[in-house]
């Protein structure tokens, strides 16, 4: 799996457009894959503002995002993601951006070693598993059962 | 590639598994049956279920699982209306069991389930209960699935979730992690992927 160059730690990128892309970019100078990326679905309904309101403690973690096996490699890698995202909420993110089918399955691990279960927080995995202020988790396209 | 698992290996696994659920107080178990020496770990747990829950949960990804389960129901029950339905929250006792195949050369999960008042959950409730996530994929085939079979070692009837794609997955995360030399329990790393399908958590300590 060919790792594409990773854009440094300073500039962390916005979610992409799908999930209510409301707010305005962090470290908008980077064009990067989440502006540029097609993703023509619209963003879940009833899901939370994510505005960061200006002054507040970082209610955003950092996020690096890899592929195993012969799971597509998402273009854009590293995300800032609200701490209250859940494992469940990330997974539907990465489906639609990699447009995978509701049904096809993707499972979510960190230290390659532990699937956190769909509602466990980013920012609970954060605090455990995070280094160098990010998260690695690791992303697996793959049928489990059938 | 490959990552099979030897039932030796299998058991100890099971041994670490177990080690840690005891420090942390998690309830697992290892059994060993009577007449043919096998074991195999359980654990028994029960679950407040509001039978409510929207299908797709993907709206609500930012609440936690509890708040929605005791959150008022927008419909609420009606007994007239609602064969066998008394309430609209539900204690659920749920029963796990991995069991090593030999012919899949892979660990399986079974599990029963059944109402306080002894009263087994049908398939089809069963699968109604599969977490939203997994929905989806289930309704393509839910034979495929989640079906039931009997306990190969108590010979009761127990749900079980199917093992034939176990090897497959496993072998992808596997030989991603022993790639960077990464010690890996198998059945922590297995567990944690497939039982939340059927409600079954492990709590982070394990990873």
């Amino acid at each position: 799996m060919a790792e594409a160059e990773e854009k440094p730690l300073a500039s962390p990128q916005s979610e992409g457009r799908g999930e209510g892309g409301e707010e305005a970019p962090e470290g908008a100078a980077e064009g990067g894959g989440a502006a540029g990326a097609v993703d023509p679905a619209p963003p879940p309904a009833g899901s939370p503002g994510t505005e960061e309101p200006a002054g507040d403690a970082k209610k955003k973690i950092d996020v690096l995002l890899k592929a195993v096996g012969d799971t597509p490699i998402m273009k854009t890698k590293k995300w800032a993601v609200e701490r209250t995202r859940t494992i469940q909420g990330l997974v539907d993110f990465i489906k639609k951006f990699l447009k995978l089918m509701a049904s096809e399955q993707l499972f979510i691990y960190v230290n390659q070693s532990f699937a956190p279960s769909p509602d466990q927080e980013v920012g609970t995995l954060y605090e455990c598993f995070g280094s160098d202020g990010k998260l690695v988790l690791h992303y697996c396209k793959t049928q489990a059962w059938g | 590639e490959d990552c099979f698992l030897e039932e030796k290996r299998f058991k100890q696994y099971c041994e670490e598994f177990i080690k840690h659920s005891q420090q942390i107080g998690d309830g697992w178990e290892w059994r060993t049956s009577k007449d043919l020496g096998d074991g195999y770990l359980s654990k028994t747990h029960f679950q407040v279920r509001n039978r409510n829950i929207p299908r797709d949960l993907k709206e609500k990804n930012n609440d936690n699982i509890e708040r929605t389960l005791f959150t008022d129901v927008e419909e609420p029950l009606d007994d007239s209306q609602t064969a066998g339905v008394c309430a609209t929250e539900e204690v659920i006792r749920y029963e796990y069991h991995v069991l090593y195949s030999n012919s899949y050369q892979v660990p399986v999960l079974y599990f029963r389930a059944c109402f306080l008042d002894g009263r087994p959950l049908t398939l089809e409730e069963i699968w109604k209960s599969v977490h939203a996530c997994y929905q989806a994929r289930l309704l393509e085939g839910p034979w495929d699935t989640i079906t039931q079979q009997e306990h190969p070692l108590l010979g009761q009837p127990f749900f079980v979730l199917h093992p034939c794609r176990t090897n497959e997955f496993m072998s992808s995360v596997l030989s991603s992690s022993r790639k960077h030399s990464r010690y890996t329990n198998y059945i922590i790393l297995w567990l944690s992927t497939v039982g939340p399908v059927v409600g079954l958590n492990l709590p982070l300590s394990y990873a």
